[in-house]
Order: structure tokens, then C-alpha cells, then sequence
């Protein structure tokens, strides 16, 4: 015969366990939400005492092809190569939002950006800027594949470095430091973009 | 004869010997250059269920061929099959600009994106005074984006009378850049309609559909332009 005391704490154990054990999975659930739920906080902006200015985003949107101007307000740094850097990594993790019409995987897309005198000026103008962008390997490699979507990136970053910089007049990529000929199999890497407005919304066909 | 009769049977001869030529006088065949992109090592885009860009756009490539000779034009390819080494850009351009197609026609396909994509070259239209003066090679498509402009809308409208999507956009892009001829870039991408579910671009309704509207868009383009150089009269 089990006496009694036995009795109550075997059972008692036994709650304990189901306790433990209900307590782990709903821990576990929580931690998968947690972990599977999309990154709509990221990338998270770091405090900065610095001062905030207007800045210009030319946004694509993949289902029109259009690109829109948007202003939005950070703090830049003032030297020019550093600036245009810190600004297209904005440009480029607001493409990575899981809410943003024109996605791209997250992660860092630019290495460097380099500004030389412009060594083939418009005829009759004063030499400007030519923006040298070195983009990441893996930002290449992951970027999606099609004429509209990769011209749509390289229009997005155009637009948005001629707002900031005026004094940029033309473009040119590279990738991991060598010339690359396209961005994911289509749009021309090896051409020398002029830097322009590249605000834009596609017109349908019209009847002749 | 008297010479209200004369006068007569001279006008029915005319008539007659006018409309026997026109029935000897075939349309022309014009050339049409077509570029499935990608191909061998170079598989393109990759898309939803292991697609590859390279064996979609030969096959609608194929599909297009088809019709394109029943409405009676002649095809200049860059491949028919999946080559073990496909010709480079700088290659597929040569091959066109030496055949002086009529129309050039460069296939896509991606998984980006909505409808049917026609895309122009970007290159600032360039019109040449000298019909002998060298074109740089990096710009040769200069001289004719007027031309090609004017075929994109016509493939554009099309493309909408058959209840398709279409945007007109235009990129820098090799070898569209390079070609000579009025040339665009199609680039089919999925269908999604708001009240139903995706049509892929592997679909063989969808790609007929697009074929279709595309040699429609050719033939209308050739009446044009053999009505505004005179060949048809």
C-alpha cells in the first residue's frame, strides 16, 4: 500500500511537469512569432543629436514602373562622398521594408562612393562630378532579375543622388571595385549615366 | 470601233492589266530579327518553379516564329535551340544590324513586375544628316529610338486590345543599344489581376495571347510603313 504523503506528491510532480512542459511550448510559440513576424521596425535609425534636413527619395514602384520623388527628414553627414554613401544606404534599406512597392533584400549595397572631376563634361558647361558607386557583391547577386526592375534601382539612385548633389553630373558603377556589366543580367552597368531628374511615370500607348 | 467604245475598252484594259499586276505583286517579306535573351551558361532570370528566363524566352520565341511566318513575315533568330555557347551581346547586335531587319524584337521574361513590358532603348534620339557617317557602336540605336517609339506604341496598343497589361518604359540596355534597325526589348512578366489568381508567365494561353497581339501589332506596323515609303501602291 503507497501511503498517502506519496500518493499527493507523485501527483503533485506530475502537475508540475504539465505545467513546465505547457509553460515551454507556449515559450517556444512566442519566440517563433517573434522570430518569423516581418522586420516592419528595421532598419532601426540610431539616436543622433545631430541636426535633421530635407532630403529627396526617389522612389520606385514596380507595378507601374514609376518613379516618385518623396522628402523625407535625417541627418546626413556634410563631407560630399560620405554623404551620398550614408544616402543611398537610406535609399536602399527602404527598398527592404517588407511595405515597400519596389522590394530588395536587406542588407549593406553600397561599399563606396568616390567623387572625381568629370573628365567629359557636357560640351559649353563647367566640369562636374562624376559619382564612381561601388556596390556589394551580394547586393548584386541578390537582386531581382528583369529590364524593368533592375533599371527601375538604377533610375531610384540617380534621381536621388542628382536631388542631394547637384553638383554630380554623371554616374558610373563598379562592383566589389571591377566594372560589372549588368546589375542581375539586364540593366547596362558598364554605361556612364548622365545625372538627371529621373522622376517618372510611364504613359500608355496612344492611338495614332 | 467608235470612240466612245474605244474609249471604253481602253480604260477596262487599263483596269484590267492594274489589277493583274497588283495580284502579281506579293507583299514583301519583310525581315523580322528576333533575340531569345540568355542561353546556355547564361540562364537569365530565375523564376517560380525552377524556370529558367533562357527556356522561356526560347519558347515564346518559338510560339512567335510560328505566327510571325503564317502572317507572312521572314525571321532572323539568334538561336532556335538552347546553345552550348550563345553568341555575346555585341555578337547578337552584329547579326541584326548586318540582315537590316525591319523591326527587331529582343524577348524577356521575369518574375518582377506586372503585364508585358515593352522597353525602348534610353539613348537620346539621334537623327543623322550624313547617311554615311560612322555611328559609334555604344549609341548606334540612336538614329532610330524615334522609329522604335513609335513601334513600341504600336505593340503597346495592341497589347491592350487584347485586355493586357502594358507598360512603356525605356533602359539602357545591351544589345538595344548596339542594334540599327526600330527595335524594342518585350518583357513578359506574370499576370495578377486583383480578383484572381496569378497567371504565370510560363502560361501557354498567356503567351499566345501576347504573340498574337505582337504580330497583330507587326502587320499593322508594315501596312504603315510600306504605305508611307510607297511600296504598296
Amino acid at each position: 500500500m503507497i501511503p498517502r504523503y506519496q500518493r499527493i506528491l507523485f501527483w503533485s510532480l506530475v502537475g508540475a511537469i504539465l505545467l513546465m512542459v505547457a509553460f515551454l511550448l507556449r515559450g517556444c510559440e512566442q519566440a517563433h512569432k517573434r522570430l518569423g513576424a516581418p522586420t516592419s521596425d528595421t532598419p532601426i535609425a540610431a539616436p543622433t543629436s545631430a541636426s535633421t534636413e530635407d532630403i529627396t527619395l526617389y522612389l520606385a514602384n514596380d507595378a507601374d514602373a514609376s518613379i516618385t520623388p518623396s522628402t523625407e527628414s535625417i541627418s546626413l553627414p556634410q563631407e560630399p562622398a560620405i554623404r551620398a554613401r550614408a544616402l543611398l544606404d537610406h535609399l536602399l534599406a527602404a527598398y527592404a521594408l517588407p511595405s515597400s512597392a519596389h522590394p530588395l533584400q536587406a542588407g549593406p549595397a553600397v561599399d563606396d562612393v568616390f567623387l572625381l572631376t568629370d573628365p567629359q563634361p557636357a560640351p559649353g558647361e563647367q566640369p562636374g562630378q562624376l559619382a564612381v558607386i561601388n556596390l556589394r557583391g551580394a547586393f548584386v547577386n541578390n537582386h531581382p532579375s528583369g529590364i524593368q526592375v533592375e533599371s527601375l534601382t538604377v533610375q531610384s539612385i540617380i534621381g536621388t543622388l542628382h536631388a542631394a548633389l547637384p553638383q554630380i553630373t554623371s554616374i558610373r558603377f563598379l562592383v566589389d571595385g571591377q566594372p560589372h556589366d549588368t546589375l542581375a543580367g539586364h540593366a547596362d552597368l558598364l554605361h556612364t549615366y548622365p545625372a538627371t531628374d529621373t522622376a517618372a511615370k510611364p504613359m500608355p500607348p496612344t492611338e495614332p | 470601233m467608235t470612240p466612245p467604245r474605244r474609249h471604253l475598252a481602253a480604260l477596262l484594259l487599263t483596269l484590267l492589266t492594274g489589277a493583274a499586276a497588283q495580284a502579281q505583286q506579293p507583299t514583301p517579306r519583310t525581315l523580322i530579327f528576333l533575340d531569345p535573351a540568355h542561353g546556355g551558361p547564361d540562364p537569365g532570370a530565375h523564376l517560380p518553379n525552377n524556370l529558367l528566363e533562357k527556356d522561356l524566352t526560347l519558347a515564346f520565341a518559338t510560339r512567335l516564329r510560328a505566327q510571325l511566318s503564317a502572317a507572312g513575315f521572314a525571321i532572323i533568330s539568334t538561336h532556335d535551340t538552347d546553345p552550348a555557347v550563345p553568341f555575346p551581346t555585341d555578337q547578337r547586335a552584329e547579326i541584326a544590324n548586318h540582315a537590316h531587319p525591319f523591326a527587331c524584337l529582343i524577348l524577356h521574361a521575369t518574375s518582377s513586375g506586372s503585364g508585358v513590358h515593352i522597353i525602348t532603348s534610353s539613348l537620346a534620339p539621334n537623327e543623322l544628316d550624313d547617311p554615311h557617317a560612322s555611328i559609334p557602336w555604344n549609341t548606334a540605336q540612336s538614329a532610330s529610338v524615334p522609329q522604335s517609339l513609335a513601334l513600341a506604341n504600336e505593340i503597346g496598343l495592341s497589347l491592350e486590345h487584347a485586355k493586357l497589361p502594358v507598360i512603356l518604359g525605356r533602359a539602357s540596355l545591351r544589345p538595344l543599344d548596339n542594334l540599327v534597325c526600330p527595335a524594342v526589348a518585350i518583357e513578359i512578366a506574370p499576370l495578377t489581376p486583383t480578383d484572381a489568381g496569378a497567371t504565370p508567365v510560363s502560361d501557354a494561353n498567356y503567351q499566345q495571347t501576347v504573340a498574337k497581339a505582337i504580330v497583330a501589332a507587326l502587320t499593322s506596323w508594315r501596312t504603315h510603313t510600306l504605305a508611307a515609303a510607297g511600296v504598296s501602291r
